[in-house]
């Protein structure tokens, strides 16, 4: 039945003169739009939900300290610009979305410049690496970013594909 | 655009690309000059600073010469490749616009892909290189991360010099394909 159905198809749309494109694309349109959406909202829960309490040293006493994404300014960055693309993404034209680009990439670059100091530390300015302290916190940053860093390569997909409709639409 | 008849439109819409044409050429133009700006301005960064370390307390602090380089912070070395690449991709793409103007249309559709993705690099080289930025002048209590500004002074205003260029340039890449998104929108 599907088969025979493909095969009807393009039979059909070989018959009659190419539709105007937009239709076509409109559908995986609405798909990286809901991926977006989704891939934001998954990058949000999980650098919300990264907390972690360990026991360090502090001046030789053994101390409770928490790590929260609230601690770095970069993270808070994080979040309010996840929000944002989270809610604009799903309307954007082809003008804003450019600046959603440009929010997610740099948030991407933001969190992802803290967190590798964070992963590998910097001997020649004496920032310890964290990483081996706060695992589980570490592991949920890396998963964020990962997701942050898909959700930019969503964004320029949107944006090759708004370009190729509006472009095969113009008239000459 | 009904009401219009087809020579006047024809003749608004060359005068128009003509007219975007030239701010397309102008735009990449100062893309090219920022980021070679940005690219230069840090790269030529370095100080060296001497601080004094006390090591016990009978004896005198002893002085230890620090040198602060870009290429130490990871950050910032994307910061320099991704804006060297901006630069070049930028005088390629003049080039193309010099040569081709808006005869080939496969050409000015791969510049206008390649563009988004120059956006995205200049994006997030810029917010890496402010986080580290930011970190340096204030410090981190809670993982103990020192601020270190206050040593290298001149090291840190350097790069905030270099990171406002750069924003500069970015700024200028999202102007060089916002507006002919605009433009499309009208037109369609």
């Amino acid at each position: 039945m599907v088969t025979t159905e493909i095969e009807n198809k393009s039979s059909s749309t070989e018959s009659t003169p190419p539709p105007p494109a937009g239709v076509d694309f409109f559908k995986f349109d609405v798909i990286l739009r809901f991926l977006l959406l989704g891939a934001s909202v998954v990058a949000l829960a999980v650098i919300v939900t990264s907390e972690q309490t360990e026991l360090v040293l502090f001046q030789g006493i053994p101390v409770l300290q928490p790590a929260k994404f609230k601690y770095s300014p970069a993270f808070i960055y994080f979040v309010a610009a996840f929000s944002v693309s989270a809610l604009y993404g799903l309307l954007s034209s082809l003008a804003s979305i450019y600046l959603i680009l440009g929010i997610t990439a740099s948030t991407t670059g933001t969190a992802g410049g803290v967190a590798y100091i964070g992963l590998k530390g910097n001997n020649h300015v004496g920032w310890i690496k964290v990483s081996s302290v706060y695992d589980k916190y570490c592991k949920h940053l890396a998963s964020s970013i990962a997701v942050a860093l898909f959700s930019s390569i969503v964004t320029i997909l949107l944006i090759w594909l708004s370009v190729y409709t509006l472009q095969s639409r113009v008239p000459k | 655009m009904e009401g219009q008849s087809p020579m006047v439109l024809k003749e608004i819409e060359v005068t128009k690309s003509s007219l975007e044409g030239k701010i397309n050429l102008i735009l990449r133009l100062c893309g090219l000059v920022l980021t070679l700006v940005a690219a230069t301005v840090i790269a030529t960064d370095k100080q060296t600073t001497v601080i004094p370390i006390k090591l016990t307390d009978s004896l005198p602090p002893l002085d230890v010469p620090v040198t602060a380089k870009w290429q130490y912070m990871s950050a910032y070395v994307y910061f320099v490749v991704a804006n060297v690449i901006a630069c070049a991709y930028a005088t390629l793409s003049f080039i193309i616009a010099l040569a081709n103007g808006h005869k080939s249309k496969l050409l000015v559709t791969l510049v206008t892909l390649l563009d988004a993705i120059m956006v995205a690099l200049l994006f997030s080289c810029n917010g890496a290189a402010l986080a580290i930025g930011v970190l340096a002048k204030h410090g981190n209590s809670h993982v103990r991360w020192n601020k270190v500004c206050h040593v290298f002074d001149k090291f840190c205003n350097q790069v905030a010099a270099s990171c406002l260029i750069s924003l500069l340039g970015s700024l200028v890449f999202i102007l060089l394909v916002v507006l002919p998104a605009l433009r499309l929108h009208r037109r369609t």
